[in-house]
């Protein structure tokens, strides 16, 4: 059984990493930024050809993660594969060993580097989580009974910094309706918005697991200030990244994700560490905030 | 309104052959809106082919207001109003949508076609100079729920459940400067006092009905639309 699944009913706090897949075959950097992770997550987040640029997959990026004893949250998106390809994804998923999936609706084609692609969603991420419960179920979504049913620990995503956040709100009760048993959020910069949106969704009872990005420069926090919806980096933490000697960068780095990390602590079920390639920080952020997982 | 904007002049110059005499067809209802087959942009167009060397058959244009995408007026424009030029034309360059293309084909028994126009969407003529898309003709509309905006159009997605997590400020991931389709749902939705549609869950679309070539026959009191999805009959109420 999904050792995320686990950790979350138990309703212990739970830690989950990322890695991304690379562009090529050779995944031993990929293994290894993941094997660093190992002692300190629960879980791994695999993207799905992130921002749109192609990669080798994350359904065998999982696999291979699976082989060597790790648990991956399989990240899915909607862009690349009509409702036939999704649901045998899910199942070719299963047959490797993935219990988790992340059910989201992807970067549009445009912003990534085959822009000429034809954006399929085909399904969108409510319908997606939907047909993966479905599946669950014993059924496919055209309701033909499966020969065999996966077990999907399903999760999506939310948006806590979103303006105006009451769509974010609608769409997430649809996930949950449709099937999500947990959410994992774009990066958190504000603990205070966050405890905001987590008390308007209470209600909800559904784990939400915080996003973490590692902040690597001011000019970093600033790209995504102009480019990143969803993300807003306050001006506090900008400065106090501008007033630190780049040779002392990597410390404030884990200084300021210890501290949001322990901010958020008393308002979600987790957090999910997003390194962006400073992987070897993970461990010492973990500790820094003297979280096990 | 079908949207076309004219090809650019060496695109066209490299369809026609050495020798190839070429009549120049325009359209007086959209391509003429849209400045790229009106009659004047179609006598302009022969006058253009003359001054490159092209043989020039002859041109015609539909009149004003009236549509190329209709065989009986394009074979009486063709096989009789400009019938020697017609016969006389190894090919046909038609400034129109892809649906007058086919037209000219038909009406010229299988005549040989050149397209002069991209065929970019199908629009609201929001004022004279501007034309933009809401409807993608999908065959299943579903704006009773979105306060008359389609997601399908608007989103660059085509999002049926709410907006995905790339809007900032209101406006898509694709273009800082294009508004979030979804966002101008929620504010239409908040502003009709119906934002309760937003809660319900959507199924996915059912393509079938997108499907092309997709027909409509339109028979006394009853009409029957065909596509992958089957034949639906309607009664038409005359």
């Amino acid at each position: 059984m999904s050792k995320l699944k686990q950790a979350l009913e138990s309703g212990r706090f739970v830690v989950t990493g990322e890695i991304g897949p690379p562009k090529g075959v050779d995944l031993d950097k990929c293994l290894q930024d993941a094997q660093m992770l190992r002692e300190h997550v629960t879980a791994i987040n695999v993207t799905d050809l992130q921002s749109a640029v192609l990669r080798i997959g994350s359904l065998a990026v999982s696999a291979r993660l699976i082989e060597r004893g790790l648990e991956p949250v399989y990240q899915l998106t909607c862009r690349d594969r009509n409702r036939l390809a999704l649901q045998s994804d899910l199942l070719s998923a299963w047959s490797l060993g993935i219990e988790n999936v992340l059910c989201i609706t992807g970067d549009h084609p445009i912003l990534g580097d085959h822009s000429e692609a034809k954006p399929v969603y085909d399904l969108d991420s409510v319908q997606l989580l939907k047909a993966a419960s479905t599946l669950n179920q014993g059924h496919d979504m055209a309701g033909h009974e499966l020969e065999s049913a996966p077990s999907f620990f399903l999760g999506a995503v939310v948006t806590p910094a979103a303006e105006p956040l009451e769509p974010q709100i609608i769409k997430m009760k649809k996930k949950i309706e449709a099937g999500a048993k947990f959410f994992q959020t774009q990066a958190i910069y504000e603990p205070e918005k966050f405890e905001q949106f987590m008390s308007r969704i209470q209600g909800y009872k559904v784990p939400v697991i915080a996003g973490i990005v590692i902040l690597k420069s001011a000019a970093m926090a600033k790209f995504m200030n102009a480019n990143v919806a969803g993300i807003s980096v306050p001006e506090s933490i900008i400065r106090e990244m501008e007033e630190t000697a780049k040779e002392d960068r990597r410390k404030k780095a884990v200084e300021l994700a210890a501290r949001i990390i322990r901010q958020v602590e008393p308002f979600c079920q987790g957090v999910h560490i997003m390194p962006l390639g400073w992987d070897e920080l993970v461990p010492e952020i973990i500790s820094e905030v003297g979280v096990i997982p | 309104m079908h949207a076309t904007i004219q090809k650019p002049i060496d695109e066209i110059l490299g369809y026609l052959k050495p020798d190839e005499r070429v009549f120049v067809v325009g359209c007086g209802n959209c391509a003429a809106k849209c400045h790229s087959g009106g009659e004047p942009e179609t006598q302009e167009m022969a006058e253009r082919l003359k001054r490159k060397g092209i043989k020039v058959a002859g041109w015609s244009c539909t009149d004003s207001g009236v549509s190329l995408c209709k065989l009986s007026i394009v074979k009486k424009m063709l096989n009789e109003e400009h019938k020697k030029e017609s016969e006389q034309a190894d090919s046909f360059l038609i400034l129109a949508c892809g649906q007058g293309i086919h037209t000219v084909m038909d009406a010229t028994d299988g005549g040989m076609v050149h397209p002069g126009c991209d065929t970019i969407f199908g629009g609201e003529t929001v004022n004279d100079d501007f034309i933009t898309e809401y409807c993608s003709l999908c065959g299943e509309c579903i704006v009773e729920y979105t306060g008359g905006l389609c997601p399908v159009t608007l989103c660059a997605k085509g999002l049926l459940n709410g907006p995905c997590g790339g809007a900032k400020d209101g406006k898509c991931e694709v273009d800082r400067n294009r508004d979030c389709g979804w966002q101008l749902i929620y504010d239409r939705l908040i502003a009709l006092g119906r934002l309760d549609e937003m809660e319900k869950y959507k199924m996915p679309k059912n393509n079938s009905k997108w499907s092309r070539p997709r027909s409509l026959a339109i028979g006394e009191g009853e009409a029957t639309f065909k596509s992958l999805s089957g034949e639906r009959k309607v009664a038409s109420h005359a």
